[in-house]
């Protein structure tokens, strides 16, 4: 038995691959999450979404010029995100149309070029390492970009924190004490770009997403609190991303599905039995009868 | 008289447009220091406006606002339902922003701050909420715990937009004397009001907006006019007919 579980969860980390790949997740499961549950927090879910669909041409150029070269790939994706959010944002200020239109239609611009770019110059083998990550990618190079990356998100975070939080909740106020609103937002969908651009690694650029919103989604069926909220989620993103590199080398699967995936059924095993807002806790309610003391 | 009362708000020849379409215009005038200013008006007249303008978020088309007070004093509630009450945010929590301005947003609270924070709640009756989050309170608890903020950033100048809407008698209580002992200290407050009582309950002066144009005048003659106009004083000021007085 313990040396069955040895074969399932220690051995694959005899191989380097492997152990710097799970290094590289256990940062981006630590810069990650917050990010997420900031974006959600503020109703901008999709946003992840659409900005990581905006550093593929920024990849796929790099990846041109390059080769399978991550640090330029990584520089190609940063310009091209901030380069989507800048112009998303200018268009919605200048047109007085909705951000996420702009940011919708400039995402879908993104998509298709970045795919014509990677099938101009590699194969479809390519194609699925930049889409959907390869834990084959990370060398050591990789490995500090990554830790570099979420080191500078995470500090990042901490400095900006309170004035993220209040601009969520009364951006007025902020306003009103001479911060721009725009700046401390700017500078956090940079953030969220960085975040992408470290996680397309391992996870592929349209899966590096899921690592930010899967666990902050289901952090909210556990905690009601900000802290709460961001260290469950962090804490989920371990698991899954540990876990789904173990998936993804016993079952010779890409490692970003089998990340996502992962994460994806704490998600749905928490929208069911969560300690907040899931199937259970509504059902319980239910069948209280009246008076009944509070469950603790 | 009225020149002999000091006051660091002054309109000067403001003109205040929305999407091109201009809401108010000449409007020259003073608020009292140490006084609350209610502003009157129906839906559209203008009084949301005036105060984006005279926090500096509307840029004015002519005119300007003169405001000697610094910007890190001047606090504007807006109607509640501007914020968002499902983020996960403890009463203290945002009483303890309103101590921002004096120590900057960056750097952590110390004890100082929390031994404020606590006192004002204390003085606000909802020191047994510190740790609940803002969406589980009343309208008139969050009220109290919002007023909470501007008093820790100890605000000179406070606008308020219709602060006792949804909000229980026991808080315009207490709100109100909270409001009375931060004009006694020299605050210039600014608040929307909609309610008679309430209004001659508060005010010193009044400011109607109407035709976009502004009028100040006094507690005493907005009663007059609406007692004449509906025989009772619990009527709703948004009626044209205030502007007969």
């Amino acid at each position: 038995m313990l040396a069955l579980l040895h074969e399932w969860l220690i051995a694959p980390f005899d191989y380097g691959f492997m152990r710097r790949a799970a290094v590289g997740g256990l940062a981006l499961s630590l810069a990650a999450p917050p990010m997420g549950v900031f974006l959600m927090l503020r109703g901008m879910s999709l946003i992840g979404d659409a900005m990581a669909h905006a550093i593929l041409p920024g990849v796929a150029l790099g990846f041109l010029l390059a080769g399978f070269s991550l640090p330029i790939m990584s520089l190609g994706g940063v310009l091209s995100g901030l380069l989507v959010a800048v112009l998303a944002g200018s268009v919605s200020q200048m047109t007085g149309h909705r951000e996420d239109s702009a940011m919708a239609s400039f995402f879908l611009i993104s998509l298709a070029a970045g795919v014509m770019l990677v099938s101009l110059g590699g194969s479809s083998v390519d194609l699925t390492h930049v889409l959907f990550g390869s834990i084959l990618a990370v060398n050591t190079t990789a490995l500090l970009l990554i830790a570099a990356i979420s080191s500078v998100i995470v500090v990042t975070l901490a400095v900006i924190f309170r004035a993220l939080v209040v601009e969520c909740l009364d951006p007025l106020f902020l306003r009103g004490q001479g911060m721009h609103g725009g700046l401390v937002h700017g500078v956090f969908l940079g953030l969220v770009v960085l975040n992408l651009t470290a996680g397309f690694q391992t996870l592929g650029t349209l899966m590096a997403v899921g690592l930010m919103m899967l666990p902050a989604t289901t952090a909210r069926f556990w905690s009601k609190r900000l802290e709460g909220l961001i260290s469950i989620a962090i804490v989920l993103a371990m698991i899954a991303s540990t876990g789904g590199l173990l998936l993804s080398y016993h079952l010779s699967i890409p490692s970003g599905p089998a990340i996502i995936l992962l994460a994806g059924i704490g998600y749905i095993a928490s929208a069911l039995f969560g300690r907040y807002h899931s199937l259970l806790t509504r059902l319980r309610r239910n069948a209280e009868p009246l008076g009944a003391p509070e469950p603790h | 008289m009225e020149a002999q009362h000091a006051s660091r708000l002054r309109l000067h020849d403001l003109q205040l447009a929305q999407a091109n379409r201009t809401v108010l215009e000449h409007v020259d005038g003073r608020f009292r220091d140490g006084a609350v200013t209610a502003l009157v008006g129906a839906n559209g007249a203008g009084k949301s406006t005036l105060i984006q303008g005279i926090m500096g978020m509307l840029r004015p088309v002519r005119g300007r606002v003169e405001c000697a007070v610094p910007r890190e004093r001047r606090a504007w509630l807006p109607q509640q339902l501007a914020l968002d009450l499902t983020f996960p945010m403890s009463v203290e929590e945002l009483v303890m922003t309103g101590s921002w301005p004096s120590h900057g947003a960056l750097t952590g609270y110390c004890a100082r701050h929390y031994r404020r924070g606590r006192e004002v709640m204390a003085r606000l009756g909802i020191s047994h909420l510190a740790h609940r989050p803002l969406g589980e309170l009343s309208g008139g608890q969050r009220q109290r715990a919002l007023i909470g903020r501007t008093l820790m950033q100890e605000a000179e100048l406070l606008l308020l937009d219709e602060p006792f809407a949804n909000v229980d008698v026991e808080t315009v209580d207490v709100l109100m004397t909270v409001l009375r002992d931060m004009t006694a200290n020299g605050a210039t407050i600014i608040v929307v009001l909609h309610d008679m009582e309430q209004l001659s309950r508060l005010a010193d002066e009044v400011v109607v907006l109407s035709g976009g144009h502004a009028e100040w005048t006094s507690v005493e003659s907005i009663a007059r006019g609406q007692a004449a106009m509906a025989g009772t004083a619990r009527l709703s000021l948004g009626i044209p007919g205030v502007r007969a007085c």
